[in-house]
C-alpha cells in the first residue's frame, strides 16, 4: 500500500524525473542491445538501426508504460480536460454558442421539471396522505359527477358510513378583518374541529381544535391561523396565541398556527363549525374529506357509501333523490386530469427542445471542421487508443454540457422568480417550485445525459484505424463524405423534431385565439367589477339590501358610469352555485330528460344592462319585484325570475317562455313567474360552455356583493371615486378584488395562457436551433465541395445551377424531417386532444402554418452558404485543391 | 494502448510477472538481461519484447514487488537493475503454488480426456 502511494504521489509530482529516468531506461536497453548485435558481427551502425527496428518504436513503449503508471486515469483526466478546455476555448464563437444552445435547453427543461415536481410530484403535507379522498355528492341522472356536499347530508355520511377513520368538512367563506389598522376581507374557512386531524396536520403552534370548540353550531369563537398569512399579517409574532382578532364584529381568540402547505391549509383563517339540527340538506356547500380507515380500498369505501347513499335517497326523496357519492383521491388534489396532461405536455416539448439542442450541438461539433480531424489522426499516429480518442471527443461535450447546465440553472432560477413574481395564475403550488435537489439531480442527469448525447456522433466518427488516408484528407478540404451524411441525417432529425414541437404550440395558439373570440354573452369592454362583501349580521331586517341600494344609487351618478348592476356571484371567477328547476305543467314542448340542473344568481335591475345581456324576451326586472315578506296571513307575493336563452328552450321548447311558470329547486315548494328571457352567457369562462341561469331579484335576505360598471372610456379611472364612495357609506366594508372585466377574463385563462406562451416559446427556439443546425451543414458541405462547384464553374455552370445545387443540399434534410414531423405530429398531436378548443388535433391551417414557416427557415439558412457559393472563383477554387 | 496486446500475451499476463519474478530471485538484472534470462529459461519459449516487459516491470515496482537502481552493465553500460523486494519473494511464492495448483489440476484434467 505504502508503496502505491508513494508511486502515485511520485507519478503525479515529478512527472518530468520520472519521464527522464524511463527515457534513460530505454535507451540504455537500446543501447545494450545494439552492442549486443554488434558483438554478433554487425557494423556498429547497422546494428543500432537493427535494435530500433527490434524495438518496435521507443515512443509506443514509452506510452504502454505510461498506460499502466498508478495515477494514469487521473493524470490522462485532468491532461484531457485542459486540452478540452484550450481546445474550447480557441473556438470560442462555437463555444459559446453551444453552451447558450444547451443553457436554454436545460434552463427550459429546469423550468418545466421544477414546476411539474411542486405541482404533481411533490407529496401532499398531510400524514399517509394515499389514504386520503375527496368525497362528492353526485346526481348521475342528472349528469351531476362531483358536486359538493350539503350540510345535512354530511353529518348523516359521517354518523353513517365505516369505511373511513374520520370524515371532515369544510364550508368556505370570507370575513371582515377590523381592529388592525385597515378592514380587510380575509378568507375564512368554516372547519369540523377534526379537519386537521383527519388530513393528519398539527399547528406549528398553539392547538389544534378540540372537540369541545365547536358546541354552538357556527358560533365558535376560536381561530387557527394559516401560515402565509400568520408570517405576512402578524409578522410571524410567536406570542400571536390568545390574541384577540375581530373578524366580522366578533372578537375570536388564535389558537393556533399552521404549517405551511398546500392545499386546504393555505387560507388565512380557520373556525370550527359543529352539528347543528335541521341543517340544509339543499343547498351544496360543503368539501368532505374523508381518512380511510387502515386497510379500507376505495372499492370498500364505495360499496359502503352506496347503502348510505341508498338509505338517505329514501329518506329524503325531496333533496336527495338519485344521490350518490363520488371520490377524488388526494393525489389528484392539487392538480386534476387536464392539469395533468398540461404538464405531460410541456414535459414532452421540452424534451423535444432539449433533444433539437443536442441534436445542433452534435452537429456543430461535427461540422467543426477539418482542423479535429486531422489532430485526431495525428493523436492516433502517436499511439492514442480509440477508447481513449472516444473519451477525449465525449470530455469536450461533456464540459460544453457543463457550462450549459451552470449558465442554464442560473436562467431556470431566474425564470422561476420571474414567473413567482408575475404570479401566473393556474399552475398548482408555483410558489413551492424551485431548484430543490430532486430537480437539480434531474439537471445534473439530464446535464449528463445531453452532453453523453451529442458527443456520441462526433466520437463515432473518430477514425478506428487508416490514421494515413485521414491525415492526408485532412490536408484537403474534402473531408469525409460520411460525415456529411451523418450531418444531414442530424438535420432531419432536428427538423422533424421541431416540426413536431411547432405542430404543438400552433394548435395551442389556435385553440387560444378560438378561446379568446368565444362569445362570452356578457360585453368585458369598459366593464369595471369589485367585490363589497358585508358580514353576515348586515343582511338582518334587510339592512344589506338598503345598502346596496344607496351604493348602487352612489354608483350611478358617477359621471362616467353608464350602468351600474350587482349580482351575488362574480361571472367567469366566482362560485357557481345551482338549482335544478321544472317547468310548471310539465310541457312536451321542453326537452325531454331528467330536470336541468341551472345556476342560479341573485341580481339588481340594473345588472343586465350593466354587464350587457340582452333582453330577448319579456322584461328585465324593476323595483317592484323585489321579494318581500308576505304579511301574516296573506297569500306570498309572486316571485318573479328571468332566465337564459338556452335553458329557456329546454323548458319551453319554441314557446315563449314569458309568462311561463317554474318550479324553482324542483321539489314543488317554490314558484315562480318567468317574466324574461336573456342571452345565454358562460358563467364558467370561455373554456366552458354556454350555461344555464336563473336570475331572481335581490332584496331582502338575498345578497348580493359583486358589482359592475359600465363605464365611459377606462373602467379603471372610476377606481378611485368607488373605493371612496363605499368608504363614506361605511368605512367597515373593504372593496376587493376591483379589476376590468377583461382582466377577469384574462385571468381565467392564464393556464392556458402560460402552456401557449411556453410552447410558443419553445417552439421559437426550436426554429432558431433549426436554422443553425441547417445553415451548419451547408456551411460545411458547401466548403468541402467548393472544389467540385469551381469545376462546375469552369464548366459552364450559371449561378442559376450553383444555387440548385446548395438547395439541394440544404432543403433536402429539411425536406424529409418535415415529412417524417409531420407524421409524428398527426400521431402525437391526438394527446393534446383534451387541451383543444374549437379545433382538431389534426388541424390542416397550423400543419400547413408549420410547414411554410419551416420551409422559410430552412431557406433562409441556405441563403448565406449560397451566395457564397455563387461567388466561387473557380480558379481560387481549383487551385486549392 | 496496447499493440502488443494481442491475444496471447494477453493470455501470459500473469505467465510474465511470475517468470519475471523468478528470474530476478536468483540475481538483479536489467531490462535486457531479464529478457534475455527468461528467453534462455524457457527454452526460447518465451521472447519477451520491450513493448511487454516495461510496462510489467514499472507496474510490478509500483507494486513494491521490485525495486531498481541504477548501476553498471557487464559491459559497462549504464542501466537500471531491478531486484526482487521482500513483498516480491512474498507474491513470488505465491504465484508459484498457485501455479502448481493449476497445472496440476490443468494436467489430470487433460489427461482424463
Amino acid at each position: 500500500m505504502w508503496h502505491r502511494l508513494r508511486a502515485l504521489w511520485r507519478n503525479l509530482t515529478h512527472k518530468q524525473i520520472v519521464e527522464d529516468d524511463l527515457a534513460q531506461e530505454l535507451h540504455s536497453y537500446q543501447t545494450m542491445l545494439a552492442d549486443e548485435k554488434s558483438r554478433a558481427g554487425t557494423d556498429p551502425g547497422a546494428a543500432l538501426r537493427a535494435a530500433r527496428l527490434e524495438m518496435e518504436g521507443m515512443e509506443q513503449i514509452k506510452e504502454n508504460v505510461r498506460d499502466v503508471r498508478l495515477g494514469v486515469s487521473i493524470e490522462t483526466f485532468f491532461a484531457e480536460l485542459r486540452q478540452s478546455w484550450r481546445g474550447l476555448s480557441r473556438n470560442k464563437g462555437l463555444s459559446i454558442l453551444c453552451s447558450a444552445m444547451l443553457a436554454l435547453g436545460i434552463g427550459a427543461t429546469t423550468v418545466v421539471v421544477s414546476i411539474f415536481y411542486a405541482a404533481l410530484v411533490q407529496p401532499l403535507p398531510f400524514r399517509d396522505s394515499d389514504r386520503l379522498v375527496e368525497v362528492h355528492e353526485s346526481r348521475l341522472s342528472s349528469g351531476i359527477d362531483k358536486a359538493a356536499f350539503s350540510e345535512a347530508n354530511f353529518w348523516d355520511v359521517r354518523a353513517q358510513s365505516r369505511a373511513f377513520q374520520d370524515v371532515a368538512a369544510f364550508h368556505y367563506d370570507e370575513a371582515n378583518l377590523t381592529g388592525y389598522g385597515l378592514a380587510e376581507k380575509v378568507t375564512d374557512r368554516s372547519v369540523t374541529a377534526n379537519f386537521f386531524r383527519t388530513l393528519g396536520v398539527s399547528p406549528v403552534l398553539g392547538r389544534d381544535f378540540s372537540s369541545t370548540d365547536d358546541q354552538n353550531g357556527f358560533d365558535n369563537r376560536v381561530v387557527i391561523l394559516g401560515n402565509q398569512f400568520w408570517r405576512s399579517r402578524f409578522g410571524a409574532d410567536p406570542d400571536i396565541i390568545g390574541k384577540t382578532l375581530r373578524l366580522n364584529d366578533r372578537a375570536c381568540v388564535v389558537v393556533g398556527v399552521l404549517p405551511p402547505g398546500e392545499p386546504w391549509i393555505n387560507d388565512q383563517v380557520y373556525q370550527p363549525f359543529g352539528y347543528r339540527a335541521g341543517a340544509d340538506r339543499a343547498s351544496w356547500e360543503f368539501t368532505v374529506i374523508g381518512r380511510l380507515a387502515p386497510g379500507v380500498s376505495l372499492q370498500a369505501a364505495q360499496a359502503d357509501l352506496k347503502e348510505v347513499s341508498a338509505r338517505l335517497d329514501k329518506a329524503y326523496p325531496g333533496t336527495d333523490k338519485g344521490i350518490g357519492f363520488s371520490f377524488t383521491p388526494a393525489g389528484n388534489w392539487v392538480a386534476g386530469d387536464n392539469t395533468r396532461r398540461a404538464f405531460w405536455v410541456l414535459v414532452g416539448a421540452v424534451s423535444f427542445l432539449l433533444l433539437i439542442a443536442c441534436l445542433n450541438m452534435a452537429n456543430l461539433l461535427l461540422a467543426r471542421g477539418t482542423a479535429r480531424q486531422r489532430e485526431i489522426a495525428v493523436r492516433i499516429a502517436l499511439g492514442a487508443g480509440r477508447a481513449r480518442l472516444i473519451r477525449f471527443v465525449m470530455m469536450e461535450s461533456l464540459l460544453l454540457s457543463i457550462f450549459g447546465t451552470l449558465l442554464g440553472l442560473a436562467l431556470a432560477y431566474a425564470a422561476l422568480r420571474g414567473l413567482q413574481a408575475l404570479e401566473v395564475q393556474g399552475i398548482p403550488r408555483l410558489a413551492d417550485a424551485g431548484l430543490n435537489p430532486w430537480v437539480l439531480g434531474f439537471s445534473v442527469l439530464i446535464a449528463i445525459l445531453t452532453g453523453v448525447l451529442s458527443g456520441i456522433a462526433p466520437a463515432l466518427q473518430t477514425p478506428a484505424k487508416d490514421t494515413a488516408n485521414t491525415m492526408r484528407d485532412a490536408d484537403h478540404q474534402t473531408g469525409s463524405r460520411e460525415r456529411g451524411r451523418l450531418q444531414g441525417l442530424l438535420v432531419t432529425a432536428e427538423v422533424a423534431v421541431s416540426f413536431l414541437l411547432l405542430v404543438g404550440a400552433g394548435l395551442l395558439i389556435r385553440s387560444f385565439t378560438e378561446l379568446m373570440n368565444v362569445n362570452l354573452g356578457f360585453q368585458t369592454d369598459n366593464r369595471l367589477v369589485f367585490s363589497v362583501s358585508m358580514p353576515k349580521s348586515y343582511y338582518r331586517n334587510g339592512a344589506g339590501s338598503q345598502f346596496e341600494d344607496r351604493l348602487l344609487q352612489r354608483l350611478s351618478a358617477i359621471p362616467q358610469v353608464v350602468a351600474a348592476g350587482a349580482v351575488s356571484s362574480r361571472p367567469i371567477e366566482g362560485p357557481d352555485p345551482g338549482m335544478s328547476i321544472v317547468a310548471i305543467p310539465a310541457t312536451h314542448s321542453g326537452t325531454p330528460g331528467p330536470p336541468p340542473w341551472a345556476g342560479w344568481r341573485f341580481v339588481s335591475p340594473g345588472y343586465f344592462h350593466a354587464v350587457g345581456l340582452p333582453l330577448l324576451r319579456g322584461r328585465a326586472f324593476d323595483e317592484h319585484d323585489k321579494p318581500v315578506e308576505a304579511d301574516r296571513g296573506q297569500a306570498a307575493p309572486p316571485r318573479r325570475v328571468v332566465i337564459s336563452q338556452r335553458l329557456a328552450q329546454l323548458l319551453f321548447g319554441t314557446d315563449d317562455a314569458a309568462g311561463k311558470h317554474v318550479d324553482l329547486w324542483g321539489n314543488g315548494n317554490f314558484d315562480a313567474e318567468v317574466i324574461g328571457v336573456v342571452a345565454d352567457s358562460r358563467e364558467r369562462g370561455p373554456a366552458a360552455g354556454p350555461t344555464l341561469t336563473v336570475y331572481l331579484p335581490y332584496g331582502r335576505n338575498a345578497d348580493v356583493s359583486e358589482f359592475v360598471l359600465h363605464t365611459r372610456g377606462n373602467p379603471l379611472a372610476v377606481a378611485h371615486t368607488v373605493r371612496a364612495i363605499v368608504a363614506e357609506l361605511d368605512s367597515n366594508l373593504p372593496v376587493t378584488g376591483l379589476r376590468s372585466f377583461e382582466e377577469v377574463v384574462h385571468r381565467s385563462l392564464s393556464a392556458q395562457r402560460f402552456n401557449v406562451i411556453l410552447l410558443t416559446a419553445f417552439g421559437g427556439l426550436a426554429l432558431l436551433l433549426a436554422v443553425t443546425g441547417i445553415y451548419g451543414v451547408l456551411a460545411y458541405a458547401m466548403n468541402r465541395r467548393a472544389a467540385e462547384i469551381g469545376l462546375r464553374v469552369a464548366l459552364g455552370a450559371s449561378r442559376t445551377n450553383v444555387l440548385g445545387i446548395v438547395l439541394r443540399q440544404g432543403m433536402r434534410p429539411a425536406l424529409v424531417g418535415m415529412l417524417l414531423g409531420a407524421v409524428g405530429a398527426s400521431w402525437l398531436s391526438r394527446y393534446l386532444e383534451t387541451l383543444l378548443f374549437g379545433i382538431k388535433p389534426f388541424d390542416v391551417f397550423t400543419y400547413v402554418t408549420v410547414a411554410a414557416l419551416l420551409m422559410a427557415t430552412a431557406l433562409l439558412a441556405c441563403v448565406l452558404p449560397g451566395c457564397r457559393a455563387m461567388r466561387i472563383d473557380p480558379a481560387g477554387a481549383l487551385r486549392m485543391e | 494502448m496496447n499493440n502488443h496486446a494481442s491475444a496471447s500475451t494477453a493470455l501470459l499476463q500473469g505467465t510474465l510477472d511470475v517468470l519475471i519474478l523468478k528470474v530476478l530471485a536468483l540475481e538483479p538484472l536489467h531490462g535486457l538481461g531479464i529478457s534475455r534470462r527468461i528467453a534462455q529459461v524457457t527454452g526460447n519459449t518465451f521472447q519477451v519484447k520491450p513493448g511487454s516487459l516495461f510496462p510489467a516491470l514499472h507496474r510490478m515496482e509500483e507494486a513494491g514487488w521490485l525495486s531498481s537502481n541504477w548501476g553498471e552493465s557487464e559491459n559497462t553500460r549504464r542501466a537500471k537493475f531491478y531486484r526482487l523486494t521482500k513483498a516480491g519473494t512474498r507474491q513470488l511464492k505465491q504465484e508459484t503454488d498457485q501455479w502448481v495448483r493449476i497445472s496440476a489440476a490443468m494436467a489430470s484434467a487433460l489427461e482424463m480426456s
